[in-house]
């Protein structure tokens, strides 16, 4: 049987396995998900032809399925993140219930996002899109808090942009009478301006709407902070790539190459305004989750800027960043999920000082928060080099400004998100924590070596890249194991950095340590230096509340206005035109006869002028 | 292996030439606040006095493994900076591994030491450190602003983003660029300060308010190892703007100079100024500082 | 080579030299005698000249000036400040109330000799002692530490169970944790 046709078998098969498993026995059903885990990326690694397609014909839809380098691209991010993520939320979801349906409504997303990542054809990438929102929406209410808040909203912003996409499918049918994304490609510079902006704009906006960029974004924060948070790196890692693998399409095949590179400015600056604001808004959370879901929205600007340009080093920088903000949220997501799971709670101004109690996860964290703010020697640097090279060579400097305020303002919520949870005062109440199952660190250690590694040696990543490239239409994209340059031939060599950075260390930690070695005592964090003050037990000695006071009262006049009020606004007024309707539809069946009887009326008296006899 | 060899040498030399000369900076503005302060002030070598204290003391204490690492973070960012910064135009000795790195690796790295030393100073449980580290990084977003703005005006000026490239450019044509662009000069100069962490904006590590802020937890060989990695980023950022403004220096003496001068803007300023707080420091920096950025960059642009 | 009394001495020399021209003075007002601090810092009897830096906290200072009577309750604090400094650390007793009591030597709640609960280096009688009164403190202090004689840390830790008797004779309720070096 044809590989990707067994594929999706596999998974397909793998989610009831792991439904009816966990009906049956929580142990049976975890040894299910585990061996059903590490089937998936095997076999897709080992055995997956990627040259082969498939092609069905269903009631007169024609279907076809195959891979291409930038589907294969994206579908390495998912292959990777997903089983971890599914091995995390073995140890993650003990001794919850439900358990069956969380399987399959995860298994299922990845099946649903497999599939869009092999559509050559619109109607199998609607299908599939659908199914992975269908499935992530059933875990998002899964904790059953906030369903209408969270769950409707994103139900309903989701279905805005799937609609939109359908209208934007039913439109390239009527021009080109075929549903395949190639003719689509092909006819795209003979169609008439309006077409082109309509087809395009529509497509973007649903492709768009998942990768939540402003102002599209509303339904982000909920839905991040509300589904468990084993799903939630996938969610945020893997699901709103689909978003960018659309927007790539669009944007790169189509607008850049037909002379509209407008409509990708437009995106770059919207994407810049996202991260702003964004960043702006992650810092002032207290909830671990939430700040993590805003950091999410940023990194999502980013990417999207570098699409939005659309030249070579550009794309390769928001490529990259996708992949690496799949790496890095993935392992912050998992490692939030283990604080929730060890103290009980997320908020930032409750947990303090588990640093000591729980040193893996916050090695992997610190790791994490290191490649997201951009700083060598790790992974983050590189895609932001990148990201500014680009914009720099292509003169669009306010956008680099932007982006420049936007990553400088990302330290700050990355330190309050180590301070908050691991340093700071130990509090008694923390006393029981005891570091996570390896169920759910292991994954978490492994992304953050992958973070690790590509610092030195980017090329490893960029090969991949490079490849995918040439299907958005780049050709001959140029690519070293370490080494980058721009357009201008100014280079960087990230393996001298990582080197010179790990040596100048090791040096100053023998120096350091050896240094007093016999003197030196252990205090804990109970004895500072207070002005001489023994801290009692009832002390509050931790600072985490209004922790960036002095920065809220500069912004003060840009956090005034939110956009989720114009949303609500927007939702009063339709809101008050069907209260309205409903004077006239009052649902009375007597009064309904008399509309009918008083049309019946005015036809018979006006007969003679109406119908001119 | 020639090379290897000289270049291990030369990185060792450029870092006690830094360590040196900026502790010397740092024996000198003391001396300098002194005078106007119309007293006499410490011996300019007071500096490696106080180092060389510290590290004679015979307990140290810690608070965890973090605490240890954070004064190595800062040390590390210094010298790593330091290698990638062309220090003289061209010589054997001190040229390092400038070719390998450019304007924007130096402005990301130049944070990775504040953000290990925050880190540390959290792992200590003292709310004042907290404190002083929020405000710390809440004035490097409003420093970073103009500084980045007068940069970008020069690499799009200029068409490129390497630092030798910029003093390339400089000795070709002969006149320094804080000529030829002068108001990304004007922006980079009001940035200076906020980097250097000088009054005004010395909120961050003032003793009157926060016990010393970050530091506060930090004694004997970590302390030591704080001062040393301070003077000799001191001494890095003057070369940067020297070699970005002031067409580089061909050899030491003229290297010493130049960056004394420069040096001397910080100090004066900060003699006789009081204190910002944080939110008036940063409102500041995206008032008149990135106003002249932003002119800068329509110079350059147009 | 460190058992060569010569050599010993050179290392000894370097570290004297440098902690005898760096003091690091723990900015605390203990008492009514702290009003003299100010003066001598600032320009017109400048200690800065001899290396003379105020520190903010314990951990960064070397010296800690007990300036005039201290009451029980700030004796305790002075304690645990003293036990979180770090090695080697200096005391002096400014003013006459830290040598016998002076103005106070009958009150029901001041101490009397200071030298009976923490090791004190140098004394600077006076009730203020003027600025000059003060330098000439340092100076002495710089001369013992010169010298070598200047171990009142050292001796701390040798009696430890001297002081902490007389410590908690005098102190009423004893909150603090046993001290650790």
């Amino acid at each position: 049987m044809n590989s990707l046709v067994l594929l999706l078998l596999i998974i397909a098969g793998g989610a009831l396995l792991s439904y009816f498993g966990h009906r049956i026995n929580q142990l049976l059903g975890n040894i299910t998900v585990f061996i059903v885990a590490l089937i998936i990326p095997i076999y897709w690694f080992t055995q997956v032809d990627f040259t082969e397609t498939v092609s069905l014909t269903i009631s007169g839809f024609h279907l076809e399925w195959g891979y291409n380098m930038y589907g294969k691209l994206f579908s390495m991010i998912v292959m990777i993140l997903s089983p971890l993520a599914l091995i995390y939320a073995i140890g993650y979801m003990k001794d919850q219930k439900k358990l069956a349906t969380f399987y399959f409504s995860f298994l299922f997303s990845i099946l649903g996002m497999t599939g869009i990542l092999m559509s050559r054809d619109f109607v199998s990438l609607f299908i599939f899109w659908e199914i992975m929102t269908w499935s992530s929406y059933l875990l998002v209410i899964f904790l059953g808090k906030d369903v209408e808040k969270t769950g409707i909203k994103y139900m309903v912003f989701s279905a805005l942009g799937a609609y939109a996409m359908l209208m934007a499918i039913v439109i390239i049918n009527n021009n080109t009478g075929s549903m395949m994304l190639a003719d689509y490609f092909t006819a795209f510079g003979g169609f008439s301006l309006q077409t082109k902006l309509l087809t395009g704009i529509l497509l973007m906006f649903g492709f768009a709407l998942k990768s939540a960029v402003m102002p599209l974004h509303v339904w982000a924060p909920g839905a991040y902070s509300n589904t468990p948070m084993a799903y939630t790196s996938v969610f945020s890692g893997a699901l709103s790539k689909m978003g960018i693998y659309g927007l790539g399409f669009v944007v790169v095949n189509l607008f850049a190459h037909a002379n509209m590179s407008i409509v990708g400015d437009v995106l770059a600056w919207l994407g810049a305004i996202t991260a702003v604001l964004a960043t702006f808004s992650a810092i002032f959370q207290d909830d671990a989750k939430k700040l993590l879901a805003y950091s999410s929205i940023a990194q999502l600007g980013y990417i999207v800027t570098g699409i939005g340009i659309g030249t070579e080093l550009s794309v390769m920088a928001g490529l990259y960043l996708a992949i690496l903000h799949a790496a890095f949220k993935g392992v912050l997501f998992m490692a939030v999920g283990a604080v929730e799971r060890q103290a009980g709670s997320t908020d930032m101004t409750v947990v303090s000082g588990l640093v000591r109690k729980m040193p893996f996860t916050f090695f992997a964290s610190l790791i994490a928060i290191i490649a997201l703010a951009g700083i060598p020697p790790l992974g983050g640097f590189v895609a932001k080099w990148m990201l500014y090279e680009s914009l720099i060579t292509n003169g669009n400097f306010l956008m680099v400004i932007m982006i420049f305020l936007s990553s400088t303002a990302a330290f700050l919520y990355c330190y309050k998100f180590l301070f908050g949870l691991f340093l700071g005062q130990q509090e008694p109440e923390f006393d029981h924590v005891k570091e996570a199952s390896p169920l759910m660190v292991v994954p978490m250690i492994l992304l953050s070596l992958f973070l690790m590694v590509t610092g030195a040696y980017p090329g490893i990543v960029l090969k991949y890249i490079a490849a995918g490239m040439t299907n958005l239409g780049f050709h001959d994209v140029s690519w070293q194991m370490s080494v980058l340059t721009n357009t201008w031939g100014d280079s960087v060599n990230f393996q001298h950095i990582f080197l010179a950075v790990v040596v100048v260390f090791v040096a100053f930690l023998i120096f350091l340590t050896w240094r007093g070695y016999k003197h030196s005592t252990k205090v804990s964090t109970k004895d500072i230096s207070v002005s001489g003050e023994m801290i009692k037990p009832e002390d509050n000695m931790t600072y985490s509340k209004d922790f960036y006071k002095p920065f809220e009262r500069v912004l003060q006049p840009i956090l005034k206005w939110k956009i989720n009020k114009y949303y609500d606004e927007f939702g009063k007024g339709l809101e008050a035109l069907f209260d309205f309707m409903r004077r006239i539809y009052t649902g009375n069946g007597q009064t309904y006869a008399v509309y009918v009887i008083t049309f019946l009326v005015i036809l018979l008296v006006f007969s003679k002028s109406i119908f001119g006899y | 292996m020639e090379g290897i060899g000289y270049k291990i040498l030369g990185a060792v030399l450029t870092t006690i030439l830094a360590f040196v000369v900026g502790m010397f900076y740092g024996g000198f503005s003391r001396k300098i606040i002194a005078r106007i302060q119309n007293r006499v002030g410490p011996p300019v070598w007071q500096n490696f006095l106080d180092v060389l204290k510290l590290l004679f003391k015979k307990t140290s204490v810690r608070y965890g493994v973090m605490h240890h690492l954070a004064p190595l973070w800062m040390i590390t960012m210094s010298v790593t900076t330091l290698m990638f910064i062309p220090i003289l135009k061209d010589g054997l000795f001190f040229t390092n591994l400038n070719f390998s790195g450019d304007l924007i690796f130096l402005l990301y790295i130049m944070v990775f030491g504040s953000l290990g030393m925050a880190l540390g100073a959290g792992a200590t449980g003292n709310p004042n450190t907290a404190i002083g580290v929020s405000r710390g990084l809440t004035q490097m977003v409003g420093f970073e602003i103009p500084w980045v703005m007068a940069l970008v005006a020069l690499m799009i000026q200029y068409k490129t983003t390497s630092v030798t490239g910029l003093m390339d450019i400089q000795s070709q044509s002969g006149t320094w660029m804080m000529f030829s662009s002068p108001f990304a000069f004007i922006a980079a100069l009001l940035a200076m300060p906020g980097m250097f962490r000088y009054s005004p904006f010395d909120i961050v590590g003032a003793p009157q308010e926060l016990a010393s802020g970050p530091v506060s937890e930090f004694g004997g060989k970590y302390l030591s190892t704080m001062m040393t990695s301070g003077s000799i980023f001191a001494f890095v950022k003057l070369t940067l703007y020297v070699d970005l403004f002031m067409g580089g220096a061909s050899n030491l003496i003229v290297l010493v100079l130049k960056t004394f001068a420069l040096y001397l803007y910080p100090v004066l300023w900060g003699a006789v100024s009081a204190r910002f707080r944080t939110e008036q420091s940063v409102r500041y920096f995206w008032g008149w500082p990135a106003f002249f950025g932003f002119i800068a960059l329509l110079y350059a642009a147009f | 080579m460190y058992n060569d009394k010569e050599s010993q001495k050179i290392v000894d020399i370097i570290q004297n030299y440098a902690r005898k021209h760096s003091l690091f003075i723990l900015a605390y007002g203990t008492g009514c005698g702290a009003i003299e601090i100010p003066p001598t810092m600032t320009s017109r009897y400048d200690a800065e000249r001899f290396g003379i830096r105020g520190a903010a906290t314990p951990r960064q200072a070397d010296v800690l000036l007990i300036t005039g009577y201290l009451a029980t309750k700030s004796l305790k604090r002075v304690i645990k400040v003293y036990e979180q400094m770090q090695d080697p650390k200096y005391v002096i007793g400014f003013g006459s109330c830290t040598i016998n009591g002076g103005m106070y030597w009958d009150s029901y709640n001041t101490i009397n000799v200071l030298d009976k609960y923490i090791p004190v280096d140098v004394n600077i009688n006076g009730c203020m002692p003027r600025p000059e009164a003060v330098i000439a403190g340092f100076v002495k202090l710089q001369k013992q530490i010169q010298e070598g004689k200047a171990d009142g840390w050292d001796k701390y830790k040798k009696n430890l169970d001297y002081y902490k008797e007389n410590q908690k004779k005098i102190i009423t309720n004893w909150v603090m944790p046993d001290f650790n070096w």
